[in-house]
C-alpha cells in the first residue's frame, strides 16, 4: 500500500559534494594547526572535525532509517524541545551549565558531551514545524480564498516568532537571521498568493526604510537608545561594518580578516603560508584560512562547491512529488544558502560581521551534528521520491 | 485541477529561490575578486609595511652658574642600567632577560639586603614560580572553570592555587631575578626605564656593558643627579626638580605631554629649575627603530642628535651672596642673644641686593631663625613670598607724590608738631621736629610732613585741631597709583614662578595717613629693593632678574659655550614725575645717610663710597588666633652707593624685632655689612686683576 518505494535509495552526487567539503575542512583545519593562538595547544581539530564527521554520518544514517513522513508525528514535540531548550538559556537554568560567552547566552556546557547550543537545532525543528504547517493547511483548505492565505501566513509568523525573539534575546543576530531566511524562504515556496507576498515585502521594506530614516533624522536620541538597549551589540556590528578603520574595536575582526583574504590575491599564498592572525579562524573565519593559502582561485572553487550543493538540494526539492518533502528540503535550502552568504560575505565587507560558522567547513559540534542532520532529512526526502514512469 | 495548479507553483517558485541564491553567490565570487584580485596588493603591502618607532633618551639638564661662572648646580654622573622593551615583549621573556642579567649585577648589597628583600611580595614570588612551572599552574584550572571566566580570573585563580610551601625556598638567586624582574615589569614598550642606577659599580656596568647582545632590551646608560657644590647657599631660589619616580607634574600633564616629555622625565618643580626648564631640559636623542611585522627591531638609527640642556648663568654673585648671607644670619643671631626674652618674635631678616641699573639681582639672601630646633635655615625665598609694613623707608614715594599731585612744591615746609584730629590720638612724628622743608622731613622722617602731603592730597588742606578729616576724591587711590610707579603694590617682574604683590587694605579715611608713612600696606623685600632700585636710577623701574645669559651647552666640563641668549635690562616704567623732583628725593636720601642729624648718618658718614637711603620703623603687631600676642616694630633700611652713580642698592627688611631700648639696630648693621663687603669685593678683584695684569705683562716681557 505504501506508494513511496525507495528508488535510487540514496544520492550520492550529495554524498560526493558532502564528502569533498569534509575533506576542505579536515584540512584546512591541519594547516590551521600551526597558527591558532596558544589557548588551543592541547587542540587537535582537524581530527576532532573527522570524528565529528563519523557522528554527523551515523546521525544521517538514523535520520534516513524512519519515513519522513513520520516526523509529522513529532513535529510539536520537536519545536516544543527546541524552545524549552532556548526557554531554559533565556532563564538561566540550570546555571551551573548555561555558558555566557562573546557576550551572548548561547550554550549550555554539559559534562562529557561539551558545549551545546540550542539554536542551532532550533533551525531544523522549526524546518520541520513550518513545513508540517504548510502541508496540513493545505489539506485542510483545498479551495483556497485569500483569508485562507493570510491565515497560514499568520500561523508560519506564530511559530517562528517564539525562537526567533529567544535567539534575539541572547543576543545571535546571526542565529536570528537564519531563522528569517528560512521562514522567508518557506513563505515563498507555501503557495501564498504572490500579490500577499509582494504586500508583505513592501511593508517590510518600508518598515527598514523607516528605521533607517529616523535613525537619520533623529541621530541623537537613536543613538543613544541603542547604545542602552539589547540593539547595542546590533548597531556597534554595523557601524564597524561600515566604517572599520575608525571604529577599531568592532571593525578590527573585519580589518584583520579583509586583510588575510585580500593578500592572497589570485593564486594564494600556499599551504600553511598565513601571515595575518585573524580570532575565530577555525570557527566562523575559516574562510579567510582558505582564501590566505589558495587566494581567489581556491575560494572561487569553494563558493561552486557549496553552489553544486545548493543546486542539489534544489534538484531533490524539485524531484520530490510530495509537498512536504519539497518544503522540508526548501527550508534547509534557505538555511544553508543564507549561512554561506552571511559568513563568507561578512569577511569581505558584504554585511557586518556576525558570529556564523561556515557549513560544513567551520569547526563545531553542534553545527555539524545540525547540518548533517539536515542532510540525514534531505537524502531521506529524496530515497522516499518515486519516479512516476510517465512523467 | 488544484493540484495540479499546485504542483506547477512549486517548481516555479523553486526556480525563483535558485536564482536569488545563484545571484548572491556571484555577489560574493564579484566581492571576492574586488578584494583579492582588484585590492589583493593594497592588503600585502599593508601586511609588508614595517613599522617606525621612535625612542627618545633623556639627556643631562643644563648646569647653572654665578656670575662669575662658579658652578652652583652641577651633574653628578651616575651609572645606570636602563630597560627598553620592544613591542610585544611577553613576562618569559622578562623572565629570561632579567635572569641573565641577574648574573652581573647585583639589586643590594649587605647594608640593605634586609629592606630590599622585603619589598618582595607574595604576588611576586608567585608570578615567579607561576612562569617557571607553567603546565603544572595551568592544570590545577580545569577547563571548565576556565570556560567560566575572564582570562584575569583564570591567572588570578591560578595564583591563588600555588601553595605557601612551593614559594617558601627561593634561593638567593631567584631573589634577585625576582627583583630585577619587578623593575622590567614597570617598562614602557619603547620608553626607557631604569632598573638600577644606585650604587652601580663599576664593574657591573662593565660586566653589562660587554654582554649587550645577549640581553635584549638592556643598556648601560649614565644617568645624572643634581650636585650642589655651594651646598644650601640660594638653594630655595634654585628650587628642585623631580625624580624619575614623580615623573611630570600631575597639575601640568598636558602641557608637558604635548611638549614631547615623558611621563617619567625629570622636571623642574620650583624655583628657578620650574622657571627656566624649557632651557634646561635640552633635546632629547630620538632613535627611530623600524620594526618587521613580527615586532622584531631590525633597525635603529638616530634621528635626533641629543643635545644636554642649556647653562644658565645667573646674576647672583656667589660669592658675595655667601657673605651676605654670612652677615644677615650673625646680626638676626646677635639681636636675639642679646635680648632673647623681648626678642622671641623676632625670628626673619631678609635683604636683597641688586643693581639698580640694571635690575641684576646680586645676591638675595633670607635666614630663618627656628626656635624649636634652635637653628637658622637659609629663607631667601621670603624676600619674595613674605610681605611686611615697611614704615619709613617709602616715605620718597610719599614726598614724590605730593611733588607729582602739585600739593607741595619742592622747598615746602610744614611745621611738624603733633596733629589732633577728632575723635583719634594725635599723630606725631618720632619728636617734634618743628619746621621742616622737604629735605629734612626725609633726612630727620617726619611723620607730620607726610601726613600734610596725604591730607592735601585728600583735598584737606588748613587742618583746624580737632578737626574730622574730610576727603574728597579717592586719595588713595591716587597715592598708589604713584606708588605703584617704584613697584609698591605691583609685581616686580622677577623671573621667578611666583611673587607676593602686598596687601592691599581697606579705604578708610584715618588709614591714609598710616598709609603715607608705611604702615598701612605691605610689600615684599624684593618691592622695596625695586623701589629704591628706581629712586636711585633716577625714576627708571627695571625689572629684577636672576637670568644673565644662557649659553649653549659644551662637552667641556670646565668651560661654557657660546651665548646662546643675553637677558637684557628691561625697563617696566620710567616713574611719571620730573626729573628734578626724583633729584630732590635722592638728595634727601643721601642727607640720611651722610648729613649729621640724618637717620642713619652714624652708620654711614664716614663711608668713602658716598651712599644713600633711607630707614623705616614700622609697628606691628603679632596675633595668634586672632588674639593679639604682642606689639613688635619691623625695622628695615632701603639704600644705594655710590649717590652720584649707583652700581648697587639693597633693602633689608627685619620684622617682628621686641621694643626694647638698645636694641641691636639689625637693619642698619646689615645694611651696611652689606655695602662694606659689596664694595671690599670690589676693591678685592680689582687688585686681583690688576696683579694678573701685571703677571702677563710680567711673562710677556720675558
Amino acid at each position: 500500500m505504501n506508494d513511496k518505494q525507495p528508488n535510487s535509495s540514496i544520492d550520492y552526487t550529495l554524498v560526493f559534494i558532502l564528502l569533498l567539503l569534509g575533506i576542505v575542512s579536515v584540512f584546512t583545519l591541519y594547516t590551521l594547526e600551526p597558527v591558532l593562538p596558544a589557548k588551543y595547544d592541547n587542540s587537535n581539530f582537524a581530527f576532532q572535525q573527522i570524528i565529528w564527521y563519523i557522528v554527523g554520518g551515523i546521525v544521517i544514517v538514523v535520520t534516513m532509517l524512519i519515513d519522513y513522513d513520520r516526523f509529522h508525528q513529532i513535529t510539536w514535540f520537536l519545536y516544543g524541545v527546541g524552545i524549552l531548550l532556548l526557554l531554559l538559556l533565556f532563564l538561566g537554568i540550570p546555571a551551573q551549565y548555561v555558558v555566557e560567552a562573546n557576550g551572548a547566552v548561547s550554550w549550555f556546557s554539559i559534562p562529557v558531551l561539551g558545549t551545546i547550543q540550542p539554536a542551532e537545532f532550533m533551525k531544523v525543528f522549526l524546518i520541520i514545524t513550518i513545513a508540517h504547517l504548510i502541508v496540513r493547511h493545505h489539506a485542510k483548505f483545498v479551495q483556497r480564498e485569500i483569508k485562507h492565505d493570510l491565515w497560514l501566513f499568520t500561523k508560519i509568523m506564530l511559530v517562528a516568532i517564539p525562537p526567533m525573539g529567544l535567539i534575539a534575546v541572547q543576543p545571535d543576530l546571526g542565529g536570528l537571521l537564519v531563522l528569517i531566511a528560512i521562514t522567508g524562504s518557506m513563505i515563498l515556496v507555501s503557495g501564498i498568493r504572490w500579490r500577499i507576498l509582494f504586500g508583505l515585502t513592501l511593508l517590510s521594506v518600508l518598515f527598514v526604510g523607516a528605521l533607517i530614516a529616523t535613525y537619520y533624522l533623529f541621530p541623537g536620541p537613536i543613538a543613544t537608545f541603542l547604545e542602552e538597549s539589547i540593539f547595542k551589540h546590533v548597531s556597534s556590528r554595523f557601524i564597524g561594518w561600515l566604517n572599520p578603520e575608525q571604529n577599531a574595536d568592532s571593525g578590527y575582526q573585519l580589518i584583520l580578516a579583509m586583510m588575510a583574504i585580500g593578500s592572497g590575491q589570485l593564486f594564494g599564498k600556499g599551504i600553511t603560508d598565513m601571515e595575518v592572525y585573524v580570532p575565530e579562524r577555525h570557527t566562523d573565519m575559516i574562510f579567510t584560512a582558505i582564501s590566505e593559502q589558495f587566494g581567489f582561485i581556491g575560494a572561487s572553487v569553494v563558493v561552486t562547491l557549496f553552489f553544486l550543493l545548493i543546486y542539489r538540494l534544489i534538484h531533490i526539492a524539485l524531484l520530490s512529488n510530495d509537498q512536504y518533502g519539497s518544503y522540508l528540503v526548501t527550508g534547509i535550502i534557505g538555511m544553508f544558502a543564507y549561512q554561506i552568504f552571511q559568513n563568507i560575505g561578512m569577511s569581505i565587507q558584504l554585511l557586518p560581521i556576525t558570529g556564523l560558522p561556515l557549513p560544513f567547513l567551520s569547526y563545531g559540534g553542534s553545527s555539524t551534528l545540525t547540518y548533517m542532520l539536515a542532510i540525514g532529512i534531505v537524502l531521506n526526502v529524496h530515497s522516499r521520491t518515486r519516479q512516476y514512469m510517465f512523467e | 485541477m488544484n493540484k495540479k495548479k499546485k504542483k506547477a507553483q512549486l517548481p516555479f517558485r523553486l526556480n525563483i529561490l535558485f536564482f536569488v541564491v545563484f545571484l548572491l553567490f556571484s555577489v560574493l565570487i564579484l566581492q571576492l575578486g574586488v578584494v583579492q584580485i582588484l585590492n589583493g596588493e593594497d592588503f600585502q603591502e599593508e601586511i609588508d609595511r614595517t613599522i617606525q618607532d621612535t625612542t627618545k633618551i633623556p639627556v643631562p639638564r643644563g648646569k647653572i652658574v654665578d656670575r662669575n661662572h662658579n658652578v652652583i648646580v652641577d651633574n653628578k654622573p651616575l651609572y645606570s642600567i636602563t630597560y627598553t622593551p620592544a613591542k610585544g615583549v611577553q613576562a618569559d621573556d622578562r623572565l629570561d632577560v632579567a635572569t641573565k642579567l641577574s648574573e652581573y649585577i647585583s639589586m643590594y648589597d649587605e647594608s640593605n639586603k634586609e629592606d630590599v628583600l622585603e619589598t618582595i611580595t607574595e604576588r611576586d614570588k608567585k608570578e615567579y614560580w607561576y612562569l617557571n612551572n607553567q603546565e603544572e599552574a595551568d592544570s590545577r584550572l580545569s577547563e571548565e572553570e576556565a570556560a567560566q571566566m575572564e582570562p584575569a580570573d583564570q591567572y588570578n585563580t591560578i595564583l591563588e592555587r600555588i601553595t605557601e610551601e612551593e614559594i617558601s625556598d627561593f634561593s638567593e638567586q631567584d631573589l634577585e631575578i625576582i627583583l630585577i624582574k619587578k623593575e622590567l615589569d614597570k617598562a614602557y614598550s619603547l620608553t626607557p626605564q631604569t632598573v638600577k642606577n644606585e650604587n652601580v659599580t663599576p664593574k657591573e656596568y662593565a660586566q653589562v656593558a660587554e654582554h649587550l647582545d645577549e640581553l635584549p632590551g638592556i643598556n648601560a646608560t649614565t644617568d645624572w643627579n643634581r650636585s650642589y657644590p655651594f651646598n644650601n647657599t640660594l638653594r630655595n631660589i634654585v628650587g628642585t626638580i623631580t625624580s624619575e619616580e614623580q615623573g611630570i607634574l600631575a597639575e601640568k600633564e598636558d602641557y608637558y605631554l604635548t611638549r614631547g616629555y615623558s611621563r617619567n622625565d625629570r622636571v623642574g618643580r620650583s624655583g628657578l629649575e620650574e622657571q627656566y626648564e624649557n632651557l634646561l631640559r635640552g633635546r632629547k636623542e630620538q632613535i627611530e627603530h623600524t620594526t618587521n611585522k613580527n615586532g622584531k627591531v631590525i633597525d635603529s638609527e638616530v634621528v635626533v642628535e641629543g643635545e644636554r640642556g642649556k647653562d644658565l648663568v645667573l646674576t647672583i654673585d656667589m660669592e658675595l651672596q655667601e657673605r651676605v648671607d654670612e652677615i644677615v644670619q650673625k646680626e638676626l643671631e646677635t639681636a636675639i642673644q642679646k635680648h632673647p626674652g623681648q626678642q622671641r618674635y623676632l625670628e626673619d631678616a631678609l635683604a636683597v641686593v641688586i643693581d639698580p641699573q640694571t635690575g641684576e639681582l646680586l645676591a638675595v639672601s633670607g635666614q630663618h631663625y627656628d626656635r624649636e630646633e634652635g637653628e637658622f635655615t637659609d629663607a631667601a625665598l621670603k624676600t619674595l613670598y613674605d610681605q611686611h609694613r615697611p614704615g619709613s623707608a617709602i616715605k620718597g614715594a610719599t614726598v614724590l607724590a605730593g611733588y607729582e599731585s602739585g600739593v607741595i612744591s619742592p622747598g615746602q615746609t610744614f611745621y611738624d608738631a603733633p596733629i589732633k584730629i577728632k575723635d583719634t590720638e594725635p599723630k606725631a612724628s618720632h619728636r617734634n621736629l618743628g619746621l621742616v622743608n622737604d629735605y629734612d622731613a626725609l633726612k630727620y622722617s617726619s611723620n607730620v610732613y607726610m601726613f600734610y602731603i596725604a591730607m592735601r592730597i585728600g583735598g584737606h588742606y588748613n587742618h583746624q585741631s580737632n578737626d574730622p578729616l574730610s576727603f574728597t576724591g579717592d586719595p588713595f587711590q591716587e597715592m598708589r597709583n604713584y606708588f605703584r610707579q617704584f613697584g609698591l603694590g605691583s609685581r616686580t617682574g622677577i623671573d621667578f614662578p611666583y611673587e607676593a604683590t602686598g596687601y592691599v587694605g581697606e579705604k578708610t579715611a584715618g588709614q591714609l595717613l598710616d598709609f603715607a608713612i608705611g604702615q598701612y600696606d605691605t610689600y615684599t623685600t624684593m618691592q622695596l629693593a625695586q623701589y629704591v632700585a628706581t629712586i636711585a636710577n633716577d625714576g627708571y623701574r627695571v625689572q629684577p632678574h636672576f637670568l644673565k645669559e644662557v649659553r649653549e651647552p659644551t662637552s667641556y666640563d670646565d668651560k661654557l659655550g657660546s651665548v646662546y641668549k643675553r637677558n637684557n635690562t628691561e625697563v617696566l616704567n620710567k616713574v611719571q614725575m620730573d626729573q628734578s623732583y626724583v633729584e630732590r628725593v635722592q638728595e634727601g636720601f643721601r642727607q640720611v645717610f651722610q648729613e649729621s642729624g640724618g637717620t642713619a648718618a652714624s652708620y654711614f658718614a664716614d663711608k668713602d663710597y658716598n651712599p644713600a637711603g633711607k630707614t623705616g620703623t614700622a609697628e606691628n603687631e603679632v596675633y595668634e588666633d586672632g588674639k593679639l600676642l604682642a606689639e613688635t616694630e619691623n625695622l628695615t633700611l632701603v639704600g644705594y652707593a655710590p649717590y652720584d652713580e649707583p652700581e648697587v642698592a639693597f633693602a633689608v627688611v627685619v620684622p617682628n624685632n621686641g621694643r626694647v631700648n638698645g636694641r641691636h639696630p639689625i637693619n642698619h648693621l646689615i645694611g651696611e655689612g652689606i655695602l662694606d663687603t659689596y664694595f671690599e669685593l670690589k676693591e678685592e678683584r680689582d687688585q686681583q686683576n690688576q696683579s694678573d695684569d701685571n703677571d702677563d705683562s710680567k711673562e710677556e716681557e720675558e
